[in-house]
């Protein structure tokens, strides 16, 4: 390997194992950081074969980013168009496949004399290891203001609650789907009872963790109007929550 | 030392916000700290940028990318959970249904518009699919960088046509002090990527009509060109701006005689103009439907401000009453841009007039006076204002910086001590501009601080019983049913659960009884479900307004909603009630019709 096409090698080996930590069982970090690195491969690429060393700085920053998001916009519309449908593999193919061609176009400007060999960037630094120092507590610091707000999120007091349904099931409306829900940030007992013309037909008692359902299935009529009361216990002297199908224009229909 | 400042800055902010989710929204100490945090930030930057200290163009680069990333970094502290606003919530809904779909165009009923121009929606979707990282979080990167391209842009931009890169800076300092900046700049909105790509397009036409570099040429000529398409496939209101800057510029370089940047301005004009027109026709045709509204509203109020049928101030709400500060210091701002933009064209005539892209600045900084006659005399004209405030401030931001760095600038200074002084005014003139763009932006200051549910509000108004709700309306009900509900149900509904949540149901919820006109209204507009949030009997509208599209009590609710208003459904035949979660009920309405109108209560 010769020195002037490390960036070529660094990104071919960027998009391999792009696709190799798509198709093999990754950790996202993992495809967290390969992924972007894919990005800033294809947009670096796109910089270098358009512009070489024609530009620099921010300039250059600016404009890569720009030409990296342009591709995703771009090149799905196309695939789109194509009938492709907008996937992870077609997301992946698009950007592993544009980076590869772009390694492939600078490679062989490169041999024929058209483009500039890589040379690592040299950063004139001025600054103290004060200044290091400030910007590692800066960083820190916006670090830790994020991480108040999360925190902030999530002691944040929220309102607790239960949702209770009974609605005709999408594909058969004979059938009705009956459910709970606990949200109430605890284990809760429930008593749930199901009302037909004013009458008692059911009557479930349990116990839901946090975050659980508990679903049934009922059968409708448009006869007359179901409820379902659900009592929060050890209380049942009044509903905690309470659902009923239409409600008929005759009295107790 | 000033990214120090600016991340201590960062630090009060997030501070303050969790001061407010832990319940003290309402205490002045915890407002006090916000804005502490925030003069952290700019101050030093400010001062930096204004000081007759040697600056490095580094130094400068650095002030202008701190001062983004700060700003930004405080945004995310907001909301670092989920997407709360509106707009964010719609494009979130577009880019949940492209990832799960792999289909672009799928529809959008929150934002209808939103997935005729899918460039947001792509690169997030391409990020979030090959990084694995949630939707969320890709959201906020994707609208993190496309913010930090643009601004990048508009500082080389700057650069370019004063040749200065302490103007530049400055320059940047003010357009940070337009009210769009926290909002249409830099939200997980289609109008962010639209901007970070207008700013390359800009860039690139600014590069081809240097004769300086003719080798590079090719690259310019494909950068724009591909900038451009993706600004049209990205955003609508960008597309034309684009081509609206690009005209300026036309003007700005016959105006110095320089040809070719006249040139290459206009050809890049009309190749945007031409693909915009081309995707309207064959691809969102839904926009002329989408734009004409406001703009016939715009063209009305402007007739009626010429012929005198009108006054500004016949559209005030009583509600929220805007803070006598907060009107202050926008009018100050206002008085401030006005009476430095004469001073910085005349500097432009003076010196620099053969600077093609500051005479088009120049040019393009008179519609400044345009968007202060909207704002203050067209009637509900501060919306159209602050989204054009986007574009107005590049020019006015770039002629404002060169009369601010003509006051202090060394050589123009005398004694030492006026020097200071000088410098002292500019910051003093900076942190009002910067302060009023914070104060009369976003969030608005009734919800400046988050905190707990707020009848009628934007982000406020995003709570885990709305989203659980309108999840399992997703769930159990399907996507696309027609919903009636209020402001916080409606942006919920369309989003998190991907129905067609309708305007201008306000008449059902504002009496205590369901009338036959309810009935026939209720079917005629097709409403299917019905959301009813109890809370609304217990506070009034944040906003001024409990129901979206038409509320004919906007402003005027001086008390809550009667609770029998909103549990009349109860009762009622013909009306099922299938969803409790405490404060959300949902009701299903397809009995209405089966019971007929004629049942109900004349």
């Amino acid at each position: 390997m010769r020195s002037s096409q490390a960036d070529i090698v660094v990104t071919a080996a960027v998009a391999v194992l792009a696709v190799d930590t798509a198709i093999a069982p990754s950790p996202v970090w993992a495809t967290a950081v390969v992924g972007f690195a894919l990005f800033v491969s294809c947009g670096y690429l796109l910089g270098e074969v358009l512009f070489g060393t024609r530009i620099s700085g921010l300039e250059r920053v600016a404009v890569c980013g720009g030409l990296a998001l342009v591709v995703p916009v771009l090149g799905g519309l196309v695939l789109y168009f194509s009938g492709v449908l907008l996937h992870r593999a077609a997301w992946l193919g698009l950007m592993v496949g544009v980076t590869l061609i772009c390694d492939l176009v600078l490679y062989v400007r490169r041999r024929a004399g058209l483009a500039e060999p890589f040379e690592m960037p040299h950063v004139a630094w001025r600054g103290s290891p004060w200044h290091v120092v400030a910007f590692g507590v800066a960083v820190l610091l916006a670090a830790g203001a994020l991480a108040v707000a999360e925190e902030g999120v999530a002691h944040q007091s929220k309102p607790r609650f239960t949702q209770l349904w009974l609605l005709p099931e999408r594909d058969d409306a004979s059938v009705g789907s009956l459910g709970v829900t606990n949200d109430q940030g605890a284990a809760t007992q429930y008593r749930l009872v199901l009302l037909r013309r004013g009458k008692v037909s059911d009557t479930w008692n349990f116990t839901l963790s946090d975050g659980q359902t508990w679903t049934r299935s009922v059968q409708l009529t448009g006869k007359y109007t179901i409820t379902a009361n659900l009592y929060r216990l050890p209380d049942v002297t009044q509903p905690y929550r309470h659902v009923n199908t239409a409600i008929g224009t005759a009295s107790g229909a | 030392m000033v990214a120090l400042c600016a991340a201590a800055g960062v630090v009060v902010v997030s501070a303050a916000y969790t001061a407010g989710r832990l319940g003290h929204d309402d205490a002045r100490w915890a407002d006090q700290l916000l804005w502490a945090g925030q003069a952290l930030i700019i101050l030093p930057v400010a001062f930096r940028l204004l000081s007759r200290r040697l600056l490095t163009e580094a130094s400068a680069i650095a002030l202008v990318i701190v001062l983004t990333v700060s700003e930004y970094l405080t945004k995310i502290c907001y909301s670092p959970a989920a997407f709360t606003y509106v707009d964010e919530l719609a494009h979130w809904r577009s880019a949940e249904n492209l990832l799960h779909t792999g289909k672009l165009f799928t529809p959008n009923y929150a934002l209808p518009i939103s997935p005729d121009y899918p460039g947001l929606e792509e690169v997030t979707a391409a990020l979030a699919s090959i990084t694995r990282l949630p939707l969320f979080v890709c959201g906020l990167i994707v609208a993190g960088v496309a913010h930090l391209i643009w601004i990048s842009c508009l500082y080389l931009i700057f650069r370019l046509a004063s040749r200065s890169h302490r103007i530049a800076g400055i320059a940047v300092l003010i357009y940070s002090s337009n009210p769009g900046l926290p909002f249409f700049d830099s939200m997980f909105v289609y109008q962010t990527l639209g901007l970070a790509f207008m700013g390359v397009a800009v860039l690139a036409a600014r590069h081809l009509a240097s004769d300086e570099r003719r080798t590079g040429r090719a690259g310019w000529i494909i950068t724009a060109a591909v900038a451009c398409v993706a600004t049209v496939v990205t955003h609508n209101v960008t597309s034309y701006m684009l081509v609206a800057t690009l005209e300026v510029i036309t003007f700005g370089g016959l105006v110095a005689r320089n040809r070719i940047s006249a040139a290459w301005a206009s050809g890049l004009a009309v190749l945007v103009a031409g693909i915009f027109t081309g995707w309207v026709v064959f691809f969102a045709p839904a926009t002329i439907g989408y734009l004409q509204p406001p703009l016939t509203s715009a063209v009305d109020a402007a007739k009626g401000f010429l012929h005198g049928a009108h006054s500004a101030t016949s559209s005030l709400k009583t509600l929220p009453v805007t803070p006598e500060g907060n009107v202050l210091l926008g009018l100050a701002d206002v008085a401030v841009i006005s009476l430095l933009l004469p001073v910085g064209w005349w500097l432009v005539w003076r010196h620099y007039r053969r600077r093609s892209w500051l005479v088009g600045m120049a040019v393009g900084s008179v519609s400044w006076y345009a968007v202060v006659g909207i704002r203050l005399f067209v009637p509900n004209g501060s919306e159209l204002a602050g989204r054009s405030s986007t574009f107005v401030y590049v020019p006015a931001g770039c002629i404002v910086a060169v009369a601010l760095w003509h006051f202090v600038r060394p050589a123009v200074a005398g004694a030492r001590r006026a020097a200071r002084w000088r410098v002292t005014g500019a910051v003093a003139i900076a942190m009002v501009m910067l302060f009023d763009g914070l104060i009369n932006s976003w969030p608005p200051f009734w919800e400046r601080l988050p905190g707990a549910y707020q009848a009628g509000g934007f982000e406020r108004s995003v709570d885990p019983e709305g989203i659980a709700a309108s999840v399992w309306a997703l769930e159990k009900i399907g996507p696309g049913r027609r919903f009636a509900a209020d402001v916080g149900g409606y942006q919920l509904l369309g989003s998190y659960g991907d129905e067609n949540p309708l305007n201008n149901i306000y008449f059902l919820y504002t009496s205590p009884t369901f009338t036959q006109s309810d009935a026939k209204q209720v079917e005629s507009q097709q409403v299917q479900y019905l959301w009813v949030d109890s809370r609304l009997a217990a506070m009034q509208p944040a906003s001024g307004a409990y129901f979206p599209g038409t509320d004919p009590k906007t402003g005027h609710y001086y008390h809550p909603i009667p609770l029998g208003d909103l549990t009349k459904y109860s009762s009622l035949p013909g009306v099922a009630r299938l969803y409790d979660g405490g404060s959300i009920v949902i009701y299903g309405l397809a009995g209405v019709a089966t019971v007929g109108a004629g049942f109900y209560a004349k």
